[in-house]
């Protein structure tokens, strides 16, 4: 694969994904490249099939027609367990955590996949089981110190505030050590200051971890901060792609966004 | 291999497509008709509320029941008929308003043992209230056979026996059917009712009061319990092992897709269908009669493996 | 007021990951486990022995499986006391045909047999969600309760549909005739005493295991499913395998929870009593327990067994022996535990599990409110 316009390495590949609900097009024919390191937003109003997108990357759903490339390799579908074993993490527009579990519970599962105890030497404490409990733990203790979640680790998600669940949801992402995050309006509906600490984390993430990610947002002045490529989708379709700048100053994009007037 | 050869006897003309094979499907199917009408009460609940309605059989117990013991006291059967619909009526409404409302937007896991305790609750009521022996019913169904080869003497297909009992529950189904469908399509209430049952909160936002809703469909399940129950007395009189209709109407609801009155019926003509062909050809080889238990439900997995919603269940796009 | 974490702090993950956390917890669990131990053998009669302590941990065994199934991992089953019967049964054929098997190994393997039953109806799963994957544990409830009538081969052919269990059943002890003969004790291996420890040394092992289980990821992973079994996947939990995984430790625990009932509780094996109201008895205790709670499985069992056993000797002690008739104590025990399910599904969903965390809750900032 040839390195993408701006000298940098692709990290995954979108092409020609067509995608249908029976008689209904959610996405319709979209391609463009993520590259590696990067913050890429996928903007657009809302409907216009940037969520489903997302799940296609992931195989949440599986597309009609097309590929995703994926560290040069090619795949029809995604399977979300294989996307997950292959280093894609995930949050989601509406929070998907596990209600039922406490703040390091929920971390600790994003490390499933690290932990290779049987439930034979969980249930006797034997094995692998507790020097990995403990090791998993740590990590995961890092992960909340990075988020300031240390006074709620124990406290059931369930009873948390919005801004407090988004936050231990990028967490349980980020303890699988993601390469690639995508991330589903991670900033909507907070207030400013949550806005803030959260847009710090997410750039703080891909500075410091290397980690590509993928947000969908609608909060333009956020988008134009932090990301270094932005996408942008209608109806379906993807109608600019470039950076901020490029997208700001392209007209389909101002028709999409303010609309337009059609009797010309 | 004696196990195999039998197994495939059963699908030759030897098996059920015999004229004795199609006697028996048909028979079963007639006999399936029963296990609907107890289907029917739990589709118009789930249906408008969500709730997975457990305590269907004991509902069923409590009218039988009532009525029996009324008429037993010398009660006029009219007047008890009237007493214990008023009785079903008001339970479908208590039933409502102090189990189903305070437990409105729980889980549906939670309606549902909370449908498990009033199960318990209304078994220990009937019983507590009239008796737990067995009470004889006789309406005046008629139960006796019609041969319907004494008016096709020559041809051995239609040498085929009828119960006129079956026929009877087939002609109340038929009306239950065609009533609920009338009552739906032409009132305002069924108007509101298939709004409630298609979204409860788009429902509630137009208007609709949903409690009372939710309070009509838990009497009118009640009266059709009612009903049901008197039909099902007469076939095996009233007792305790009445609520057992419940465990019938399980399989014949979850084939249909739980949402679906046609489907709780075409549920029925399979489950009954299959378990007569479970009983005479499957039992034999499997070594033992009595099957017919877990063979409707294998009945219904199988359906259900292919179809993870029923036949007419809806199938929903997880969104995330 | 002495009850509360103030000046207990932990220093590493292992002290922080402990099964009972609070200093007092811990005092008053092993004061627990000693009374179970050794002032329970010591001061109770045969009567207290088998009516209360045995088939309560039995039934809190049989409970805590079906809380695995539906209480950590959400799925929903009333084929209880159906794997309980395979359980019971391979229990039972193993002790009886195997002269070198011991109740340990035989119960072990009860719960194999009856997780591997569990895994084949627990399979639907796989592709039925919610209240369709009853039918899948119906069909097991059912098929139990014909097979062993179907064939009684497994029941030693007894014709009145009840095995009995000899004394030579209970081979608990290695070297069992030479020890009873050292310390001089009748050879009736299977009295009560013995039954108690063999269910209470049971019992322990797997609650254990079970709150083992439900801290580690194997219980995560339940519970992650159960929560929200997209999101589950998402993150690399395959769904399948956790429930399958769920369903065989379920059935597992029901497994040997039927082989305590027949060899500890009522001492002889009967495939009657494996039907479907013991099935939806235990499905009472989960709710009234607490779902998702092992406390609340033994709590549950508690409740649901002993409450018409209260009301009986109650009614002896109030009206004098033999007042209230069988009938009207099992119709009014119907009553109060439907009412309690549903009035504890309204105001506390957790059950009494839920009740017991929140008055250890008051306790702790006692004399401050909420």
């Amino acid at each position: 694969m040839s390195n993408g316009v701006n000298g940098k390495e692709p990290h995954m590949v979108i092409e020609n994904i067509d995608l249908a609900f029976g008689g209904t097009k959610a996405i319709t024919d979209i391609s463009f490249t993520v590259y590696k390191g990067e913050i890429c937003a996928v903007i657009g109003p809302n409907g216009a099939g940037k969520s489903s997108m997302l799940n296609v990357i992931n195989g949440v759903y599986i597309p009609q027609q097309g590929s995703i490339t994926f560290e040069g390799k090619k795949f029809a579908k995604m399977k979300p367990h294989s996307a997950a074993t292959m280093g894609i993490g995930r949050t989601f527009q509406n929070i998907a955590l596990f209600s039922g579990m406490s703040v390091v519970e929920n971390i600790m599962t994003g490390r499933n996949l690290m932990m290779k105890s049987t439930f034979i030497e969980n249930a006797l404490g034997i094995g692998r089981s507790k020097k990995e409990e403990i090791l998993h733990r740590e990590a995961c203790e890092e992960i909340i110190e990075f988020l300031g979640l240390q006074s709620i680790r124990k406290t059931p998600v369930s009873s948390l505030s919005y801004g407090l669940q988004k936050r231990v949801e990028l967490g349980r992402a980020l303890a699988a050590e993601p390469k690639m995050l995508l991330l589903d309006e991670p900033i909507a509906g907070m207030n400013i200051e949550e806005k803030l600490d959260m847009a710090c984390f997410i750039q703080e993430i891909n500075r410091n971890r290397g980690t590509t990610i993928v947000l969908i947002e609608h909060d333009m002045g956020v988008v134009m901060d932090v990301s270094d490529h932005v996408v942008v989708m209608d109806y379906g379709a993807k109608i600019g792609d470039g950076t901020p700048e490029e997208v700001m100053s392209n007209q389909k994009v101002i028709d999409a966004y303010l609309g337009v007037s059609h009797d010309d | 291999m004696e196990f195999l050869t039998g197994l495939l006897s059963i699908f030759t003309t030897e098996g059920i497509f015999s004229p004795f094979g199609v006697e028996t499907v048909i028979a079963g199917m007639l006999s399936g008709v029963m296990y609907s009408l107890v289907g029917i009460g739990f589709v118009l609940i789930y249906k408008s509320s969500g709730v997975f309605n457990f305590a269907q059989g004991t509902m069923l117990l409590f009218a039988a029941l009532t009525f029996v013991s009324l008429t037993e006291r010398q009660v006029n059967p009219i007047v008890a008929f009237t007493i214990t619909t008023v009785v079903m009526i008001l339970m479908g409404i208590i039933i409502e308003r102090y189990v189903m409302r305070p437990l409105a937007n729980q889980s549906l896991l939670s309606l549902f043992m909370a449908t498990v305790g009033l199960n318990y609750f209304l078994e220990g009521l009937a019983q507590g209230t009239w008796d737990s022996a067995v009470h004889g019913v006789d309406l005046g169904i008629p139960s006796d056979p019609i041969f319907l080869a004494e008016h096709f003497p020559d041809n051995p297909w239609f040498d085929i026996i009828i119960s006129k009992f079956d026929g009877f529950a087939a002609a109340v189904a038929f009306f239950l059917v065609l009533g609920l469908y009338l009552f739906f399509q032409y009132t305002r209430t069924g108007l509101s009712l298939r709004a409630v049952s298609d979204d409860h909160l788009a429902a509630q936002a137009v208007g609709i009061p949903l409690s009372k809703i939710w309070a009509i469909v838990w009497a009118v399940t009640g009266v059709i319990t009612f009903i049901v129950g008197l039909i099902w007395a007469d076939r095996l009189s009233v007792s305790f092992t009445l609520t057992a209709a419940v465990l019938k109407g399980l399989p014949v609801i979850l084939i249909g897709g739980l949402t679906s009155i046609p489907g709780c019926i075409i549920g029925g003509l399979i489950i009954g269908a299959s378990e007569k062909i479970g009983e005479i050809y499957f039992a034999p080889i499997l070594g033992g009669q009595g099957i017919e238990h877990w063979w409707a439900y294998l009945t219904a997995l199988v359906f259900i493996l292919i179809r993870p919603t029923g036949i007419f269940g809806e199938r929903e796009i997880e969104r995330i | 007021m002495y009850y509360r974490e103030t000046g207990q702090t932990v220093k590493n993950y292992t002290e922080d990951r402990r099964m009972v956390p609070l200093r007092e917890d811990r005092w008053i669990m092993w004061a627990f486990l000693a009374v179970l131990f050794i002032g329970v053998p010591m001061f109770a009669n045969d009567y207290v022995l088998s009516a209360i302590f045995i088939p309560m941990m039995v039934l809190g065994i049989a409970a805590l499986g079906l809380n695995i199934a539906v209480g950590y991992t959400g799925q929903l089953s009333l084929g209880t006391a159906g794997f309980m019967c395979f359980g019971a049964f391979t229990a039972f054929n193993l002790l009886f045909r195997v002269e070198w098997m011991n109740v340990w190994l035989a119960f072990l393997m009860s719960g194999v047999v009856a997780g591997l039953v569990g895994i084949i109806f627990g399979l639907p799963s796989l592709r039925i969600k919610g209240f369709y994957l009853l039918v899948s544990t119906l069909c097991a409830q059912f098929f139990a309760e014909w097979f062993f009538n179907a064939y009684p081969w497994f029941l030693n052919n007894s014709t009145s549909g009840v095995a009995a269990l000899p004394p030579f059943h209970y081979r608990f002890l290695p070297y069992q005739e030479q020890i009873f003969d050292l310390f001089g004790w009748d050879k009736d291996y299977n009295a009560y005493i013995w039954r108690y420890f063999i269910a209470l040394i049971t019992t322990v092992l797997l609650a254990l295991a079970c709150k083992n289980m439900v801290r580690s990821s194997t219980g995560r992973n339940w519970m992650a499913v159960r929560d929200m079994d997209i999101a589950a996947n998402v993150i690399g939990i395959s769904v399948g395998k956790t429930k399958i995984n769920a369903f065989f430790v379920s059935c597992f625990y029901c497994g040997i929870a039927g082989a305590m009932y027949s060899y500890c509780y009522i001492g002889n094996l009967d495939f009657m009593i494996f039907n479907l109201r013991r099935s939806f008895l235990i499905m009472f205790m989960v709710i009234l327990g607490g779902l998702g709670s092992i406390l609340g499985s033994f709590l549950g069992a508690i409740f649901v067994y002993g409450w018409p056993i209260l009301l009986t000797r109650t009614a002896d002690a109030v009206f004098g022996g033999g007042t209230l008739d069988t009938a009207f104590i099992e119709n009014n025990s119907k009553i109060i535990v439907g009412t309690f399910i549903v009035v504890l599904l309204i105001y506390q969903p957790m059950g009494f599990a839920g009740l017991w965390n929140s008055v250890k809750h008051k306790l702790r900032i006692w004399p401050f409110k909420t």
